[in-house]
């Protein structure tokens, strides 16, 4: 008995958070309302964007680019904000209300890990999107993206980064479900406003392009198309 | 912590004349409302101990810091020799916990909640085994959602029973069941306590106390106001009941000689004697002796449901004489 607990004390339950992640992954899978938004809405956006990018061929605004080209990492960022936005913080203040994560207070395995199978199952998705977004991109609709390696990889580590930080403090704030709803909703449009999905700042330019410069989403942008575009 | 230092409060673990919780002068505050007020109670190993109270007694709120959820304002609270919030892991390790009001992931299946639920401890009981004991193992791949209450109520047991638990608390389990299913809880609880664990039981359903609880804690407005065996408890409101329909009438004075009985209540044909003892054979015997003829005769023990009543109301009746200050 003694060995045991000691043992538990020591924090040694191999395979715990993996179960909890295999977990968190079947019921994202039976609750497809997440990963709709989450991998759905993107997908959805790159044909949209695809098909306008074949039938209105070639340069935006004299950039040398075609529409799909300036919005691909629109998309991504939309995936991001979707994910990170909608899809996190609702599904965590809906464990924080049903007593799920008290639940699991009671056994040895600290509820935050049960954060962090959420967590990580977004950031796996998060990826799978940028994955499906450049391949979809590039081999399906001939999208021609000059990525500088480094820059990306920053920008997509800033990108999520503030996506699902938002998110994080959405389910910190909001009591209820509904209001964590509401607040997400409310985040969402605005940061697909200024993501550029309706309107590019490149292409108008002024207050709006300064105005959203120094957000987030704009990283991606910037750097995917950095040698082409004068953002 | 060093693991010396941890395993020797341990080794009271199987000295059965240690309490294995004990729990000394509980206060805890919601702002202005005292939830529990000075309550002290220790807890042996083994038994089945009830907490019982009127709803919003502090029963929950009592259970809830034993288990280290929640944080007592004062008073001190020891489990095995540990406390529940500095050696908060540790304890989770052996103690299992059914919570009140307390719901699932919709689509989480039967068997993924406890195998996850498993992954979780360090000594883990088959989860399949236990489904079967707890005649849920045909509903194993239905989604919570789909259960009924009685099915919801077995998974949560099997949630805190899947790490082999040496203290289980299981908070208001039979709430919202129909009574057969609450029958079959109660065969349960009985079988969790023989297989070797101690069994808190959070309750307001006092026949469910009285059949199932070694010992009783009765909770009103925060306060302990009685602690014994639900006998002893049920002791205290004046006893057994014997009512019967006497062939002439008997008055007051011949009753209390009767030996036994300390009230009397009349009502139509009725009467009705509360005392101790053989109290049923005693009425009988003395009536019988002085020519009248007891027909219709219902005897009941101490009932647990009299005295919970006359405690909690004494006890509110005393609150509400106190000046307010």
């Amino acid at each position: 008995m003694t060995s045991t607990l000691s043992d538990s004390k020591d924090g040694r339950f191999q395979g715990h958070f993996a179960e909890l992640l295999k977990v968190e992954g079947k019921l994202a899978l039976r609750e497809p309302a997440g990963l709709a938004m989450g991998i759905g809405f993107p997908i959805i956006l790159l044909v949209i964007f695809g098909i306008i990018g074949i039938a209105v061929p070639g340069n935006v605004a004299g950039t040398g680019h075609t529409v799909l080209d300036i919005y691909v990492p629109v998309i991504m960022v939309v995936g991001f904000i979707s994910l990170g936005i909608s899809s996190l913080p609702v599904t965590l203040v809906k464990y924080r209300e049903m007593g799920w994560l008290r639940r699991v207070s009671t056994t040895p395995t600290p509820p935050s890990r049960l954060l962090a199978a959420q967590l990580t199952l977004n950031l796996v998705l998060a990826l799978a999107t940028i994955l499906i977004v450049i391949f979809g991109s590039e081999l399906v609709f001939g999208a021609t993206l000059d990525v500088g390696i480094p820059y990306f990889v920053l920008s997509i580590v800033l990108s999520i980064s503030v996506m699902f930080s938002l998110g994080l403090v959405v389910a910190a704030l909001a009591p209820s479900q509904t209001i964590a709803s509401g607040l997400s909703g409310g985040l969402f449009f605005l940061s697909l406003f200024l993501s550029g999905l309706w309107i590019q700042p490149a292409t108008v330019g002024g207050s709006l392009a300064t105005m959203a410069r120094p957000l987030r989403p704009y990283f991606i942008r910037s750097s995917m198309l950095l040698r082409r575009l004068p953002l | 912590m060093s693991r010396t230092q941890v395993s020797e409060p341990l080794e009271s673990l199987h000295r059965e004349s240690d309490p294995v919780v004990t729990v000394q002068h509980l206060v805890k505050r919601y702002g202005q409302f005292v939830a529990v007020n000075d309550v002290s109670f220790s807890i042996k190993e083994g038994e089945i101990f009830g907490i019982i109270g009127p709803n919003g007694a502090g029963k929950t709120t009592a259970v809830e810091c034993i288990s280290g959820l929640r944080v007592p304002d004062s008073g001190s609270i020891s489990i095995h020799g540990l406390s529940p919030l500095k050696d908060r892991n540790l304890i989770r390790g052996f103690l299992g916990v059914q919570l009140q009001e307390s719901t699932m992931p919709p689509r989480l299946k039967v068997g993924e909640a406890l195998r996850l639920f498993a992954s979780f401890y360090p000594n883990p009981a088959d989860p399949n085994g236990l489904l079967e004991t707890l005649g849920i193992s045909h509903v194993k791949n239905s989604t919570y959602k789909k259960l009924s209450g009685g099915q919801k109520q077995r998974l949560s047991i099997a949630l805190a029973l899947v790490g082999n638990p040496k203290i289980a608390i299981l908070d208001e389990l039979t709430t919202g069941l129909d009574p057969e299913a609450r029958r079959e809880t109660w065969a349960l609880i009985e079988s969790i306590r023989d297989r070797g664990a101690t069994v808190i039981l959070v309750t307001h359903f006092m026949d469910e106390a009285e059949r199932l609880c070694d010992r009783l804690a009765l909770i009103n407005h925060g306060k302990l106001i009685a602690l014994d065996t639900p006998e002893a408890i049920a002791a205290q409101a004046g006893g057994k009941r014997v009512r019967f329909v006497p062939s002439k009438p008997v008055d007051d004075k011949t009753m209390y000689a009767i030996p036994g009985v300390k009230e009397i209540e009349r009502k139509e044909a009725y009467v009705t004697v509360i005392g101790a003892g053989d109290l049923a054979a005693s009425v009988i015997d003395s009536l019988t002796r002085i020519g009248v003829h007891v027909s219709d005769i219902e005897a009941r023990g101490g009932n647990l449901d009299d005295a919970f009543v006359k405690l909690t109301r004494d006890d509110t009746s005393k609150v509400q004489e106190r000046p307010q200050s």
